[in-house]
């Protein structure tokens, strides 16, 4: 009775009272699992679809018959193009206009130059420094074969974004077809469309960069959307009144307006671009990826560690660098300024690139550094890890033992003991407690295609795995944010250490922890649960750092202590915001699973490896499904719960 | 009045907002019909004309629709029925191009919140409607460079808008609405975002442009004091309706509904009423002494007023024409009507 | 007569000459791929400099060892050099069934692979290398997931090694768990070796590890043709996988089918290349132990074997 009273609307109360019905459905399949029939444990051979065949026969189809391969092919050579022309400028490839290499002192000059002109000093010695790092770690050539594909790439991904964004603004049928294929682009592991982008672009420079515009394109989209919307009305009327044609509103007046989303959407693309650095590179993008699978196959892992923090590097200066200039406003000159005082930096970066060139010309060190001149870190960080290693040996043997015995084996024979029908009746109370029948269709048509792929054992262990390391980073990541968010000061080293864990490649981690736990479930739990920490650190902090100021000094005034104000304040304003990087650690874990497959794992992963040896097109995309879908259906529930949690508290406010 | 000497004018204008079939809409559609079927109506069978060189001012709280009539008039946004007219032309009926066109070189508008573009200049933006209709870069800065220093700008040609104050950004403004020399000039609330020393300096600075420029106006303000302090008419529109539309003092001194008079009510009369509009006609009684200009409001010959010996005080029209004004009524309007408990 | 025999014998000349117009090498680069491997980058270094001396054009592009053979089908890679029989059999066997690959030259090498241990592990079970002392110390290699029997750790599952068969035909006292990469048996063997743990562990020759680390392979049963298919082969007469592997698999080198026309000296060249263990060994030692960069690894090993080289390309 009680609870009717409390609950703003009646539908709310059926909502509630339908999902506990089906929560308890759910919980008697389970427990009588023993007297439930076969067909209800685990979908019948006759009822699972062949998703893989069909989708072959497609694939075969759209190959051979409908001539799709050559209008790809045509596209990727254009690609390859603008490749082989940065190519050429930054690592002196052979191909037009055959004037490269840059020296690396000239392109050094370069960045600083630019970081001086977006951000000041500091960010000028940081992207001089960068690069002065490469060049003397004896990583140019990796480095610019790394940038001359993210250069070509990035600039397409955001053109691209930019046109889809915008047909998806103008016609809400393009925003309706695009937003499924955005998730699914987003959320499908990268293995997955290997074999597809091989057939239809070939390999190589060309086949990374499209991987990197394939994985990068989405977020531009949706800010260029975002952005477009944002523009004030009254913007556009007055471009209207100003007599310009939709033309000219579009290119003049909505796309500048809309300026700072999408220098956020650039900002996305160039760190998404980073991301795939490694990834690409099973397909032929060349580089620091390349190079850094090469190492790690060969267990150098302080070479490999080298690379990764350039990479890390690379990702902070260019995340930096966009993010200035997203900021940027512009400033006016002093009427009658100097051609000298209008055009500092052009100057300043004339006279530093001769410079450069001049230096080039005396002495071959300042062209490119060769690997027999370079510096390396790599011995005393080998040192570092080893010391490391055999410290926590004897903890890391006796977690190993622990989590293995009385976790891990227990809690993934629960999952595979679960009723197929169980757990798909529970998935549909859970969407329903959070969004009514619509919720719960939604979860349904995600849980029961991986129901009929015949792929469910499989699936349910990368549930298991998901579900162990977001709980761990729950443990870890919630405790830190708290502490962090404390002080500004600690929350702002904090995120810059979650950047660092983020852009890190995430293939380093994976030496290091077989070393420690050995090839089993421990050391992917290890290796996922690093990476899944990261956003609900992140969110923890920004979540209790947004909470409005007013309300802090209100519950102060009220007589708050400070328990009282974390626990009946700061928290519950921060749930929406924790839900938000709880399914970012979901996706992120997911995401890492599959990539755990490298240190062998008995999951879907591990299934598409297997269908990429066999170069199975269907096998690989409909794992990947699988695991897209188990992805969407999180980020369904938590995302309709943290708009329902904003919705109430901003009914409550 | 005629279409032919009005500039700018609209028909049984509707503005129905909601779902699917509009209903029949004419003089006897009323809310409730509407409401049945899930429409609001934002302008409701509203019909005014405004003449070459007249400055008309629609007067409303927020809601009554003022914004939305002004950009049916601008055809911003379409009417859902009723017809604008410009100059003789069919708003409605023009093609994308043809509305174009017209907007290029015929009108100009201010907005509230200024419409700025964020990323040009001052000088940038005065130019944008020149470069839009493909005006060369020389004749267009030269132009918006004489717009600025027309406005009071000169020197912050180079500055960006966020790089100005309130009131200067709104001179930006009132400078690119003017820049292609349009014949009707559209404000809607330019100067209400403004804080109120910026405001009285802003209509000041709009009266002196007006009388340089010379345009057909349509200004929009919830601000009715503004509204007397400009306006040659003034339209008062109540959830989209106008309820009156007629001459400050008419309206101070004959409100058609209540709710106008409400409106009314706490002005000061002085500074709204002309001496011609209490002048009557002699019929016969003597004129004696000087005459009174008639445009002078009874504010500005108050002293006189009150010092004057005589009952009934000459006024001379603007034609030479000649009448009386009761010097009782006018004391009236100026202190206030005798009270009875005051007077004892 | 003679005239006639003249006449024949210009036109043929004349064919032939045209013949050796259109022989004439492609000006396109050759693609050679490269993996995450050091002996398959130097090896793809040395014949692309080998290829480079003919006058040809060569370019190197980083592909997944799986995914190569899509693309050597497609003629976007031209040819690749370490077609391991254990690893990659399948995908080339694959890609052969749906054309646009050929089987150009086997080297002269041999490749092994099976159960094998580091010496360290001898001193804990000092029976090896034979199968059933192994069994006997299977206790020594036990991990906590696998409870009280040995560990045995086999390479990615999709290289189709028949470990799990073997256990159970041998009746012996493991569980096999498998690594989801090469490099994660390198950390293995890499953190037992800290500790002097007992480990074993799927390997092969010839690979850099057999630098690194000194070990030996399982003796099992000897392979019999016949073991993986007829019961009856082998000791155990009920079952099938009841012996090791052939300890001579082959490693091929593969190529696009259109190379032979397009780059016809390339192909002559390339059907005569064949290295042996040693020589594999040495190109993987070169990068490996003694840290030089592939490209350069390549020019050393071909100026110290110019006598094995330079008949390949006449």
């Amino acid at each position: 009775m009680t609870a009717a009273a409390l609950s703003p609307a009646p539908a709310s109360f059926d909502r509630r009272r339908t999902a506990q019905a089906l929560l308890l459905l759910a919980a008697l399949l389970a427990t009588g699992r023993n007297i439930l029939p076969e067909a209800l444990l685990r979908p019948p051979e006759a009822l699972v679809i062949p998703f893989a065949a069909w989708i072959n026969a497609a694939f075969a189809f759209a190959r051979d018959d409908l001539g799709l391969m050559a209008l790809t092919r045509a596209f990727s050579d254009l690609v390859e193009f603008g490749l082989d022309v940065t190519a050429n400028l930054l690592y002196g490839k052979a191909r037009w206009p055959r004037l490269g290499p840059i020296p690396w002192v000239v392109i050094a000059a370069t960045a600083a130059t630019l970081g001086h002109a977006l951000g000041g000093r500091r960010l000028a010695a940081f992207a001089g420094g960068t690069f002065v790092w490469i060049a003397v770690m004896g990583q140019w050539q990796w480095a610019m074969e790394t940038l001359s594909v993210i250069v070509v790439a990035a600039p397409l991904s955001v053109l691209l974004g930019l046109a889809l964004g915008t047909l998806a603004w103008r016609f809400s049928v393009a925003e309706r077809v695009l937003n499924p294929l955005l998730n699914i682009a987003q959320s499908l592991p990268h293995f997955a469309y290997m074999i597809p982008v091989v057939v239809f672009i070939g390999i190589g420079p060309k086949a990374g960069a499209i991987v990197t515009i394939i994985f990068s394109v989405p977020p531009m989209i949706r800010l260029t959307l975002l952005g477009l919307r944002a523009v004030p009305p009254e913007i556009i009327e007055s471009g209207k009144m100003s007599g310009a044609t939709r033309w000219q509103l579009m290119t003049r007046v909505r796309l500048p307006a809309a300026r700072t989303e999408i220098l956020i959407g650039v900002n996305q693309v160039i760190m998404q671009s980073l991301a795939m650095v490694v990834l690409a590179s099973f397909i032929g993008m060349p580089g620091l990826g390349q190079k850094l699978l090469q190492l790690l196959q060969a267990l150098k892992i302080g070479l490999s560690f080298e690379i990764g923090t350039t990479i890390v590097l690379l990702a902070i200066l260019l995340d930096r660098m966009s993010k200035a200039a997203a900021h940027r406003q512009p400033v006016h000159h002093a009427a009658g300024a100097t051609f000298r005082q209008r055009h500092p930096h052009l100057l300043a970066w004339l006279a530093l690139t001769a410079i450069g060139f001049a230096l080039s010309a005396l002495h071959p060190y300042f062209t490119e550094v060769e690997r027999k001149q370079a510096l390396s870190l790599a011995g005393p960080v080998d040192a570092g890890v080893d010391v490391l290693l055999t410290v926590v040996a004897p903890l890391a043997d006796w977690l190993r033992w622990f989590l293995i015995t009385w976790v891990l084996i227990p809690l993934r024979d629960a999952f595979l003991w679960l009723p197929a029908s169980a757990v798909l009746v529970f998935v549909a109370g859970i969407g329903w407690r959070v969004g009514g029948r619509r919720s719960a269709l939604v979860c349904l048509a995600f849980a029961l295609p991986i129901a009929l792929s015949g792929w469910w054992d499989r699936a349910m262990i990368t549930v298991y795995m998901v579900t162990v390391s977001v709980t761990l980073a729950l443990l870890i990541g919630l405790p830190l944010g708290l502490i962090a968010a404390a002080r500004p000061k600690r929350a702002a080293r904090m995120l810059l250490v979650c950047d660092t864990l983020q852009t890190f490649p995430s293939f380093i981690y994976l030496i290091p922890v077989i070393m420690l736990f050995g090839v089993n479930d421990v050391a992917v739990i290890a290796a996922v649960v690093v990476f899944a920490t990261v956003p609900i650190l992140r969110y923890t902090v920004e979540g209790l750092r947004s909470v409005p100021p007013e309300l802090v000094e209100a519950a102060l005034m009220s007589g708050a202590n400070p328990r009282q104000m974390l626990w009946q304040v700061k928290l519950p304003l921060a749930v929406p915001t924790l839900l938000v990087g709880a399914n970012q650690s979901i996706m992120f874990s997911l995401f890492m699973v599959i990539i755990a497959a490298f240190i062998g794992t008995q999951d879907l992963g591990q299934e598409m490896q297997r269908a990429l040896s066999s170069a199975d097109v269907g096998k690989g995309l409909v794992l990947g499904f699988a695991v897209a879908f188990i992805g969407l259906l999180a980020d369904h529930v938590l995302l309709t719960w943290s708009r329902n949690r904003v919705e109430s508290l901003g009914a409550r406010r | 009045m005629t279409d032919t000497d009005s500039v700018i004018s609209c028909h049984n204008l509707w503005k129905v907002f909601g779902p699917g079939q509009m209903p029949e809409l004419n003089e006897r559609t009323t809310t409730q019909d509407l409401q049945a079927g899930g429409h609001i109506a934002a302008v409701r069978n509203v019909s005014l004309s405004i003449k070459r060189g007249e400055m008309l001012v629609v007067m409303g709280l927020s809601g009554s629709g003022k914004s939305t009539l002004v950009r049916c008039l601008a055809r911003l946004i379409d009417a859902t029925s009723g017809a604008v007219m410009v100059e003789g032309r069919d708003l409605g009926a023009m093609t994308e191009a043809q509305l174009i066109d017209l907007r290029r070189r015929k009108m100009g508008m201010v907005f509230q919140s200024f419409g700025l573009l964020p990323h040009r200049t001052a000088l940038e933006n005065v130019a944008f409607p020149l470069e839009m209709r493909g005006q060369d870069r020389a004749s267009r800065i030269a132009r918006a460079t004489e717009m600025l220093s027309l406005v009071g700008l000169k020197g912050r040609e180079g500055y960006f808008p966020r790089e100005l104050s309130g009131g200067q950004q709104q001179r930006v403004g009132i400078a690119r609405s003017l820049a292609v020399e349009p014949d009707i000039w559209f404000l809607d609330e330019p100067f209400s975002a403004l804080d109120p020393l910026i405001r009285r300096e802003m209509q000041d600075e709009f009266l002196r442009l007006k009388a340089m420029v010379a345009k057909t106006i349509v200004f929009i303000t919830h601000d009715f004091d503004e509204a007397i302090r400009l306006a040659d008419r003034i339209a008062i529109m109540k959830d989209g309706m106008v309820e009156q539309c007629d001459t400050p003092e008419r309206i101070v001194m004959a409100p058609a509904t209540p709710y106008v008079a409400k409106f009314t009510s706490a002005v000061d009369r002085s500074r709204v009423v002309r001496a011609g509009a209490l002048s009557r006609p002699v019929n016969g009684r003597s004129v004696e002494g000087d005459a009174l200009a008639a445009n002078a409001t009874l504010h500005q010959i108050a002293r006189i007023i009150a010092c004057d010996p005589r009952d009934f005080i000459p006024v001379r029209a603007a034609d030479g024409s000649v009448g009386l004004m009761d010097r009782a009524e006018a004391l009236d309007i100026l202190l206030g009507p005798d009270l009875p408990e005051t007077a004892a | 007569m003679q005239r006639q025999t003249r006449l024949l014998l210009t036109a043929a000349s004349f064919a032939l000459g045209a013949g050796m117009a259109q022989a004439e090498d492609s000006t396109d680069p050759i693609t050679i791929p490269i993996h995450n491997w050091s002996s398959q980058i130097v090896m793809s270094n040395v014949v692309g400099q080998m290829f480079e001396s003919e006058g040809l054009a060569v370019e190197y592009v980083s592909t997944d060892s799986q995914a190569v053979y899509e693309a050597v089908r497609l003629g976007d890679a031209t040819l690749e050099l370490e077609v391991w029989e254990g690893a990659f059999g399948a995908s080339f066997r694959a890609a052969v069934e749906k054309g646009g690959i050929v089987d150009v030259a086997t080297h002269n090498a041999i490749t092994r692979e099976d159960w094998w241990y580091p010496s360290w592990t001898k001193e804990a079970c000092p029976g090896l290398p034979d199968w059933k002392a192994l069994n006997d110390c299977a206790a020594k290699f036990a991990t906590p997931e696998t409870g009280d029997k040995g560990r045995f750790l086999g390479g990615p599952v999709d290289w189709l090694k028949h470990d799990q068969e073997k256990v159970d035909a041998l009746g012996m006292n493991f569980v096999v768990v498998n690594a989801g990469s090469a490099a994660a048996l390198w950390a293995e063997i890499a953190a037992a070796e800290k500790t002097k743990t007992p480990i074993v562990v799927f390997n092969w020759t010839p690979n850099f590890a057999e630098a690194v680390w000194p070990g030996e392979f399982v003796e099992f049963p000897a392979w019999e043709e016949g073991c993986d298919k007829d019961p009856a082969v082998g000791p155990v007469p009920d079952k099938t996988y009841d012996c090791g592997n052939p300890a001579n698999g082959y490693l091929k080198i593969a190529a696009w089918d259109g190379m032979a026309e397009k780059w016809p000296k390339a192909y002559a060249t390339l059907q005569k290349v064949s290295f042996t263990n040693p020589q594999i060994a040495e190109m993987a030692k070169l990068v490996d132990v003694d840290g030089m960069e592939p490209e350069d690894a390549a020019a050393k090993w071909l100026a110290d074997n110019e006598a094995v080289w330079k008949t390949w390309v006449e």
